[in-house]
């Protein structure tokens, strides 16, 4: 007996060692704060004013030196200290010269410009920063200012790389990191930051946690052979052919595992998450680059968000395909469809709430569509942006709908669904007396498949968080400035493209609103499949309602391909 | 093994198998949580030094603090209480705390309970063109 439990306990030793210690690695070096002082990597053998040498591969910084040399240093100094007299002194007598005659005043040669008459900052050093508060804020500064005589001329590249030699120049340079839109607002001016290293060990404690708790309720069961909480979720048992993968698609039960790993994510991400207009994209950006794990939690909201898109769009075509929409699912059927509409509300809240450059034309745009709606256009569009433009009160009712108003909805319709399901006898097969084989499976076989089929699907999920990470542009920092990408998300690309044929009320509200409601009507309006007939695909009984479903998605999906190629 | 049967062994497993992924997801969890943005620092720019002769007391209750000049070194102490951190008002024997009653006197030392620790001293630089900085933070 003691023997067993030793080995029992040296086996979950074992097995914890693989998967602990990356859950607690690097807890320590959450911040390290840098002391601000001026430092300065001198790079001059025999002269101040040599050129840096070159590094190679070149880190971001390395590139903005050689920038640096070539345009700021003049003025701005070799240590960042600005234009001071020891700076002056050190150019060779006739340069030097230069500054006390004058030479860039607007009577030299051409070419000349004034200097500025507050003086040249320093660039390095206690207080030098003070007036951003992160890089993105330092870049935009250099790219609209800089260089002083040919303000703009500065690439995006260029002025990332000077925000990156910058932020060396006062000791806050993030090694390993690259300046960019979609991860400069996280990065202090003020406090040298340490993004996590990588996103590889939130991935293995995910799927640890998962597959340990699935070996766990396949044991448990083994042990027992009683049934637990997960198993009475389902039916004692239920014929084989509601089961059949080929069937059922298993599209259903992966948006219920969709639904729980977005609860789960966007639980998470609300605790980093800061919905101002000031704020909103900075905290984004510290989401994806700074907390541990963060990108890898934002990546799976993100790709599970567009799988239940797909997945719904997936489980009602199978629903009409096979006509098991027939009485007495016509009811549910109403219901699923409004889910998908709930979903797709969600998805769009969701994605403005990153209230960047990515987001906001469709922000403004869709906003605006809500105008043309005769009679009640105008309040409707102060109802969703809650006063007479984008601003700090549209963020916070997105962000009301998207984490509570739509989710209470979703989640009720959900469970309603899912209820109806049961309720309705199960999948749609034909009745008993009709069934070709009377076969069943108990749910310790059901519970089993879906454990594993969420398994896989955990396992694709992580794997596409890992490859493609979730968009993200620069914060928006003006409502009125055209920039940044003007594409719908791509749910709704295909009323995008339905905008260009005509009035945008007909285009982009009434004919998705009737997308709708056909999809949901085709139980009522059209013939239905006959009870022996279920459980097989095509049946002949709602063939005109398979033509018209598939009619539909096929042009939705044509629209959206059009609508996703670049101009 | 002997007592140990097939069944028991199992569901020993099974709970250890639920236990170890629960773990594994709080580990998870504690890192996740683990992210404090970076705090600016809190600093006070006194003004010249001039302005605090020997022997001169200022509060800046904007800090809180109170800024002595005993003998030619300025120092400045914290007018939060160590106790439970409320701010000490100025009495004729030095602060004293609204909230439970600690006394200091008029260099921080605990005149009287409940607090045990002096009022803290913080941090006050001389730079190059002779005015004072105050870090706020120790």
């Amino acid at each position: 007996m003691r023997r067993a439990y030793i080995f029992v306990i040296i086996g979950i030793l074992v097995l914890g060692g693989a998967f602990l210690p990356s859950a607690f690695v690097g807890t320590s070096t959450a911040l390290q704060q840098a002391t601000a002082t001026v430092s300065i990597t001198p790079t001059f053998d025999s002269s101040r004013l040599a050129q840096p040498p070159t590094v190679y591969p070149p880190a971001q910084a390395d590139t903005g030196e050689q920038t640096y040399w070539g345009m700021c240093m003049s003025c701005h100094g070799d240590k960042g200290q600005g234009l001071t007299e020891d700076w002056k002194n050190s150019f060779p007598p006739e340069e030097k010269n230069c500054w006390d005659s004058g030479c860039h005043a607007s009577d030299a040669p051409a070419n000349s410009f004034e200097l500025p008459q507050t003086g040249i900052p320093a660039l390095a050093g206690a207080g030098a920063l003070a007036r951003f508060s992160n890089s993105f804020e330092l870049y935009r500064h250099i790219h609209e200012n800089m260089p002083f005589a040919r303000a703009g001329s500065l690439t995006s590249a260029e002025a990332w790389s000077l925000t990156a030699y910058v932020l060396r120049m006062n000791e806050r340079e993030v090694q390993g990191f690259t300046l960019s839109e979609s991860s400069g607002a996280a990065i202090s001016v003020h406090r040298k930051v340490t993004p996590p290293a990588s996103q590889i060990p939130g991935a293995l404690i995910f799927v640890g946690v998962l597959i340990l708790a699935a070996i766990g309720v396949n044991i448990q069961q083994a042990s027992t052979g009683k049934p637990n909480f997960f198993h009475h979720l389902h039916p004692p048992s239920i014929p084989a052919a509601q089961s059949r993968f080929r069937y059922t698609l298993g599209a259903g039960g992966a948006a219920v595992f969709l639904s729980l790993i977005l609860l789960v994510t966007g639980l998470l991400e609300m605790y980093y998450y800061v919905p101002t207009s000031a704020q909103a994209a900075i905290s984004v950006q510290t989401i994806t680059n700074l907390v541990p794990f963060g990108a890898l939690t934002r990546n799976l909201h993100f790709w599970s968000a567009q799988f239940l898109v797909v997945v719904m769009s997936i489980h009602l075509l199978r629903v009409t395909l096979t006509g098991a929409y027939a009485a007495p699912r016509k009811f549910n059927h109403v219901l699923g469809v409004a889910l998908l509409a709930f979903i797709l509300l969600l998805d769009f809240t969701g994605y403005v709430l990153r209230w960047d450059e990515g987001i906001h034309w469709a922000l403004v745009v869709g906003a605006n569509m809500l105008k043309t709606v005769p009679f009640i256009g105008e309040g409707l569009y102060r109802f969703v942006i809650g006063g007479s433009e984008p601003g700090d009160s549209t963020l916070i009712r997105f962000y009301a709908w998207h984490i509570f108003g739509l989710m209470l909805g979703a989640v009720i319709l959900m469970v309603w669904h899912t209820f109806r399901v049961r309720r309705d006898g199960g999948i749609a097969i034909p009745p008993p007396t009709e069934r070709k084989e009377n076969e069943r499976i108990t749910r310790f076989d059901l519970l089993r498949r879906e454990v594993l089929a969420m398994t896989l699907a955990a396992v694709i999920l992580i794997l596409f968080s890992l490859l493609i990470p979730a968009p993200i542009k620069q914060p928006i920092t003006s409502f009125n400035i055209m920039s940044g990408d003007s594409r719908a998300p791509w749910f709704f690309l295909w009323i995008q493209y339905l905008l260009k044929f005509g009035d945008p009320f007909v285009m982009g509200i009434l004919i998705p609103i009737f997308v709708v409601l056909v999809l949901g009507s085709l139980p009522y309006i059209l013939p239905n499949a006959k009870r022996e007939e279920l459980g097989n695909w095509f049946p002949r009984g709602n063939r005109i309602a398979q033509v018209i479903a598939v009619l539909i998605m096929a042009v939705i999906l044509v629209l959206t391909i059009l609508g996703a190629i670049p101009k | 093994m002997k007592n140990l049967s097939r069944r028991d062994f199992l569901k020993l497993s099974t709970n250890a198998l639920f236990g170890l992924s629960g773990l594994l997801g709080l580990g998870g969890l504690f890192r996740y949580f683990n992210y404090y943005p970076p705090e600016a620092p809190v600093e006070f720019d006194l003004g010249d030094s001039a302005n605090f002769p020997v022997g001169s007391r200022t509060v800046r209750s904007d800090v809180p603090a109170v800024i002595v000049n005993r003998d030619g070194e300025i120092v400045a102490y914290s007018l939060v209480c160590t106790h439970l951190g409320c701010t000490v008002a100025e009495s004729a024997s030095g602060f004293d705390c609204p909230c439970h009653g600690s006394r200091y006197d008029q260099n921080g030392n605990v005149l009287a309970g409940p607090a045990q620790k002096p009022l803290k001293k913080l941090s006050v630089e001389i730079l190059e063109d002779g005015t004072l900085k105050l870090h706020a933070k120790g």
